[in-house]
């Protein structure tokens, strides 16, 4: 147990720990992360299985690096409470320094003689140091009186303040990777659908990209209705930077996309033989529509964004993005199926329809209207109330460390006949010269007073 | 204009590290102030015409850079009267002048893609920037620190008239200042900017990765230098390398790594 201890309070495991985070960190940069094997062995031949034996490719989230963020907790935990409880005693108890010759070896040291009784140079000492905010403590020895005079107490502990600042920074980290949850969530517009993890819906309103004059995008708008047993509960617009908050769950605009795989399509359809001109009809796939007064009946039975027939003589999409967008197209009359094909928008005449009579007639597709998603990112996180609180320590820790160092003073007051000695010596780990200078405009101050 | 400013403080700087009086460190001074002025107007007038904070591409966060560099040189100077880092630091100070002015950097502005509409941006951006001017700081002075050292050991004639004793300190006190704003500007200002933009608020994406790994390296330059004592060359070379680790998740990251920060 005390090896223990004494492994985890020693300030050089503390810089080792922080040094080999340091550079898994680096590697964890350099080998880009959570990729799919297949893309380690292209990019590191052989030596992608070693990486991903090693968790390389998944190091913040890999045993050994949370292992050594583990030891580092133990680490600061022992290191600061080992520290903390000789420093509390010093503060609650500081001790009276008896010997001149210790003031003396001080960083700052400095003496002065008046013609006061001893009992009035403590009064005036203990004054000037009151008037600047020392908490003034004494103690009578024979014909002598010590005096410590001690200010920005709270200093002392800005680097355990730090240091809790971290740990909750910390367990507000483990509380996110176990409580934690992320989900997309892909909505059309006025589409309903269940919140994960929570016993309320989410309606989408309307979503809405904005541009700027030039072109790119401005902003991603969606307007989301929360909904408690078919009630809506709150309406509320989120955009990116502006989530929505409820019941502890987040709502973030995460991203948006077109649906090209079932779009609505409109369709210009001639007939050679009728003496009815073309007839525009606009249709979702699947969707039935009569034509020409409910002659012939037509369907999109099937739809693909970026036509190609692969090596199975399959056809199929290559993308999701609309590069060579096809439908095949049905026509009934009579219950009977008349003509079937594939047509092409961006290749009108390519369109292939099998008819009895060939050339009778003519689709094309004229338009493609595919709806838009909004991408929404639900989460919960329960650590972020204590990052934030760690955060505030962490900040407080800091300035006090730097900026408010603890200042102490001591003094001996020997009266010698009608003249009293007064000798002062103070230490200061962080801003000597301010100490300093303090002391000297105390002594300043006492040369003037008779 | 401001460049021209910033080139005549360098080069009256210089003057006064040949010539060792005071008349032309204080004309090198005001040089540099008024550089400053000039390049705070043009960041304000920048920020009139685009409608958004001055640094949201490569050119104008290099140009704060510069401006921030100035701004906490000239504290340091007044506070700790060490004209002699002057010509050192402005050096660099043109350098980030240069490469944000060079044709490599467009200087146009872009209209504000959707996720840097935030306020968090000035308070992120700006924060972290002045931190690491201090940082910047640190790094002329431990240099020159390493050379002075040498010097003394030497036993030759000091050139300036700093001693290595102070460049340490001063060093130390730059580290100081910058530090805290690091840890404000760049992780807990990143990770409440990336709580309300990304949905979370820390996902070990490169550029977050190399900040925390730069807080490290300070965190270890402060943990060495006051519990184990080290002072002098090894603090310096902690404090190189801080500021190197600084500028590679500030440069290098966006060229050779590819991750959420994609922006600048």
């Amino acid at each position: 147990m005390q090896r223990l201890l004494n492994f985890f309070k020693s300030i050089k495991l503390a810089l080792v720990i922080i040094s080999l985070i340091t550079i898994s960190s680096v590697f964890g940069t350099l080998v880009p992360q959570q990729r799919p094997p297949a893309e380690y062995f292209a990019r590191y031949g052989s030596l992608a299985q070693l990486l991903i034996r090693l968790k390389i490719t998944n190091l913040y989230h890999s045993f050994w690096f949370i292992g050594l963020l583990f030891i580092f907790s133990l680490n600061i935990i022992t290191c600061t409470l080992i520290r903390l409880m000789p420093k509390l005693r010093r503060i609650l108890n500081p001790q009276f320094e008896t010997e001149q010759k210790n003031l003396q070896l001080l960083k700052i040291s400095k003496k002065i003689r008046k013609n006061w009784s001893v009992l009035k140079a403590k009064e005036e000492l203990r004054g000037e140091l009151r008037l600047r905010h020392y908490r003034v403590r004494e103690r009578e020895g024979e014909g002598k009186i010590f005096i410590i005079g001690r200010k920005r107490l709270l200093g002392a502990f800005g680097s355990d303040i730090v240091h809790l600042g971290l740990l909750i920074i910390l367990a507000g980290g483990i509380l996110s990777g176990l409580g934690g949850f992320r989900e997309n969530l892909i909505l059309y517009e006025q589409e309903v659908i269940p919140v994960p993890r929570a016993d309320f819906k989410i309606r989408l309103e309307k979503f809405e990209t904005e541009f700027y004059a030039n072109g790119s995008v401005k902003d991603w708008k969606s307007t989301l209705t929360v909904l408690e047993k078919g009630a809506p509960q709150l309406n509320k617009v989120i955009e990116v930077n502006h989530p929505l908050s409820y019941k502890g769950l987040l709502f973030y605009q995460s991203s948006y996309g077109l649906d090209w795989e079932s779009p609505s399509l409109e369709l210009l359809i001639s007939n050679n033989k009728s003496t009815e001109g073309p007839e525009r009809i606009s249709l979702e796939v699947g969707e039935r529509v009569r034509l020409w007064g409910g002659e012939i009946e037509i369907k999109v039975t099937r739809f693909v964004p970026d036509f190609m027939i692969d090596e199975n003589k399959q056809i199929r999409t290559r993308s999701l993005q609309p590069n060579n967008p096809a439908a095949f197209i049905e026509g009934w009359k009579d219950g009977q199926r008349i003509f079937s094909g594939w047509v092409f928008s961006r290749f009108p005449d390519f369109a292939s329809l099998h008819q009895k009579n060939k050339d009778d007639l003519k689709i094309e597709i004229t338009e493609i209207r595919a709806r838009q998603f909004s991408v929404i990112q639900v989460a919960r996180d329960p650590g972020t109330p204590l990052i934030w609180t760690g955060c505030a320590f962490l900040m407080m820790g800091l300035m006090l460390a730097f900026y408010w160092p603890i200042r102490e003073i001591k003094a001996i007051l020997e009266q010698e006949e009608k003249s009293t000695e007064i000798a002062v010596g103070a230490l200061s780990s962080k801003n000597k010269e301010a100490l300093e200078a303090e002391l000297n405009k105390i002594f300043d101050s006492l040369r003037r007073r008779s | 204009m401001t460049f021209l400013a910033y080139i005549l403080s360098c080069f009256f700087y210089f003057s006064f590290l040949f010539s060792k009086r005071e008349t032309v460190g204080k004309i090198a001074y005001f040089f540099a102030a008024g550089g400053l002025i000039l390049h705070t107007l043009a960041l304000i007038l920048r920020t009139i015409e685009s409608g958004h904070a001055p640094f949201t591409n490569m050119y104008e966060s290099l140009s704060f850079l510069a401006w921030s560099s100035i701004l906490a040189y000239l504290i340091m100077e007044k506070k700790y009267k060490f004209r002699n880092v002057g010509p050192y630091f402005l050096l660099i100070v043109m350098a980030v002048m240069a490469l944000a002015s060079s044709p490599l950097m467009p200087k146009d502005h872009t209209p504000l893609v959707p996720a840097l509409q935030s306020y968090w941006l000035w308070l992120h951006v700006s924060v972290t920037l002045l931190g690491e001017a201090f940082f910047a700081l640190a790094f002329i002075t431990s240099i020159m620190y390493l050379t002075t050292e040498r010097r003394e050991k030497k036993g030759k004639k000091l050139k300036s008239s700093l001693s290595s004793l102070k460049l340490d300190w001063i060093s130390y006190r730059c580290i100081a200042v910058g530090f805290p704003l690091f840890t404000l500007g760049a992780l807990v200002f990143g990770m409440v900017w990336a709580h309300k933009a990304w949905g979370s608020y820390w996902s070990w994406d490169p550029k977050e990765t190399w900040s925390l790994i730069t807080w490290f390296v300070f965190a270890l330059y402060l943990h060495t230098r006051l519990l184990m004592g080290w002072r002098g060359r090894r603090s310096a070379w902690i404090a190189i390398i801080g500021f190197l680790t600084a500028m590679f998740t500030y440069f290098g990251v966006n060229y050779l790594i590819s991750g959420l920060h994609s922006y600048a």
